[in-house]
């Protein structure tokens, strides 16, 4: 695991603290409890609309896309920040 | 016993969705009686849920041609065109929705949802790009999904974030497929397809308007949101469906591209599923010929709309952001909308419930559908049966 993964993982948990808090969600107030092998939707229950707005949240904040079918295999914030990594890494040669 | 675990989940949406009384997925007709009418549980029922537009269900002429469709050919076609040949109705519906349109190329789908999944994985494949409104139909995601597109969202009417992905894609953007709708059909809110044309000009991308609620309502000539905010000859390619304002069953394509003619050759959904049965086409036809001549149809929707909506805003309750004949009452909570569609449904009015995930924000609406076949004392009826329950809240 390198610096810059940690520090995606811990920029993406803030995020989703900060989701959590925006939209008022009943789990708000286990946002500390946020780390890299959180699962969105089976540890804070992120129906799939609040699953797709909070990948928004996460293009916005680090400038890129995310294409809806690559994100099959992306259920942790580790996941999440792997995948944020690659994007901000340009595609591959 | 796992490959069917999966249904504990829907039965526990349906045993929520129950908790009121009444399954809002499940509600039954026991009779229809007109446009705006029915029984449930033998209770008459005004309907302010059914999209019927323009009310022509029940329209003697659109009636009497699919009538006599039935006697002069019978009651379906037993299968797809490719397999069982076309029916010369069927191209005249086509040649007509084009026409309609002002373009050169109409195709005829069996549905709507079918006519969405039939355009996009033709128009699609894998490698290419798609620019999706978050808010689209389940039709237009499930399209871009099946071809296997890259597909971006952006936010709900968001020009910005739309021009923001635009320039994100680089060389892509110029050969990529911006979806949306015309007159959103949860809100009742528009898509800015003036701005959104500007944004496809400049990149040289194509554009796609699902005008499936706006057929029949918006525009001079009831062509939708497109000819409503003067861009109609810049839309690539227009669907919608026949189930709405043109009161039937059924989806279309039109385009100015030729291409649209080759589709049939690509387009599985079009290809595997049986055509539309003589009767469906033949009140389409009448019924698209009736948006053509009959605007006044449209003039007495926009007013029961118009009223429906400043009623529900006199009597304090929060709407959408702007008048159409879709209005849709914020509630908050499912908990509490859930109970308010129940009651009013004892009360003899037939809404739409959308409670989250499948309302596009976190809150649950009642959604209400206006047509021109409403009378004032059914649009009024409405207003008191919503104003009644208003301690609910």
């Amino acid at each position: 695991m390198n610096t810059r993964h940690d520090e995606l993982e811990t920029k993406i948990g803030k995020l989703l603290a900060s989701y959590l808090e925006s939209s008022n969600h009943p789990e708000l107030e286990r946002h500390g409890e946020i780390n890299g092998a959180t699962n969105l939707v089976s540890d804070f229950t992120l129906d799939s609309f609040q699953v797709m707005e909070f990948m928004m949240e996460l293009e916005e904040s680090f400038d890129i896309m995310i294409d809806m079918n690559s994100l099959s295999n992306t259920h942790t914030v580790a996941d999440l920040a792997r995948f944020v990594q690659q994007e901000l890494a340009g595609p591959a040669e | 016993m796992a490959l069917l675990d999966k249904f504990e989940t829907a039965a526990a949406i349906r045993d929520q969705l129950q908790l009121g009384g009444h399954d809002p997925t499940q509600v039954m007709m026991e009779q229809i009686i007109s446009p705006t009418e029915g029984i449930v549980e033998g209770r008459h029922t005004i309907l302010a849920g059914t999209n019927n537009y323009l009310g022509l269900t029940f329209d003697p002429a659109c009636i009497e041609a699919g009538r006599q469709a039935i006697e002069t050919q019978g009651t379906g076609t037993t299968g797809s065109r490719m397999a069982n040949g076309s029916f010369a109705q069927h191209a005249a519906l086509e040649r007509e929705l084009a026409d309609f349109f002002d373009v050169d190329y109409g195709m005829v789908f069996s549905t709507g949802y079918g006519a969405n999944l039939g355009i996009l994985t033709a128009l699609l494949k894998p490698g290419d790009a798609v620019l999706l409104d978050a808010d689209a139909h389940a039709s237009l995601y499930d399209g871009c999904q099946m071809s296997g597109a890259d597909i971006f969202r952006f936010r709900h009417n968001d020009v910005d974030a739309l021009g923001k992905r635009l320039q994100r894609l680089g060389e892509r953007a110029g050969d990529c497929l911006i979806v949306t709708e015309g007159l959103y059909s949860v809100m009742g809110d528009c898509a800015p397809l003036q701005e959104i044309v500007a944004l496809k000009k400049e990149f040289g991308a194509l554009l796609l308007v699902d005008e499936a609620h706006s057929l029949g309502v918006y525009g001079d000539q009831g062509r939708g949101v497109a000819e409503a905010q003067g861009v109609l000859h810049e839309v690539d390619f227009f669907v919608g469906t026949f189930s709405k304002s043109l009161g039937a069953m059924g989806g279309f394509c039109a385009s100015r591209h030729r291409q649209l003619e080759l589709v049939r050759y690509v387009s599985r959904p079009f290809i595997f599923t049986a055509s539309s049965s003589p009767s469906i086409i033949a009140s389409t036809r009448e019924a698209l010929r009736q948006i053509r001549t009959r605007p006044e149809l449209r003039e007495t929707l926009w007013r029961n709309a118009r009223r429906l909506y400043a009623g529900f805003k006199s009597e304090g309750f929060e709407v959408g952001p702007e008048i159409s004949p879709v209005v849709a009452v914020r509630l908050g909570a499912k908990e509490v909308a859930l109970p308010f569609w129940n009651r009013l449904l004892e009360k003899g009015i037939y809404t739409n419930l959308m409670v989250p995930p499948a309302s596009p924000d976190q809150h649950s609406y009642i959604r209400c559908s206006v047509s021109a076949a409403h009378s004032e004392q059914q649009v009024e009826a409405i207003i008191e049966a919503f104003s009644s329950l208003r301690e609910l809240l």
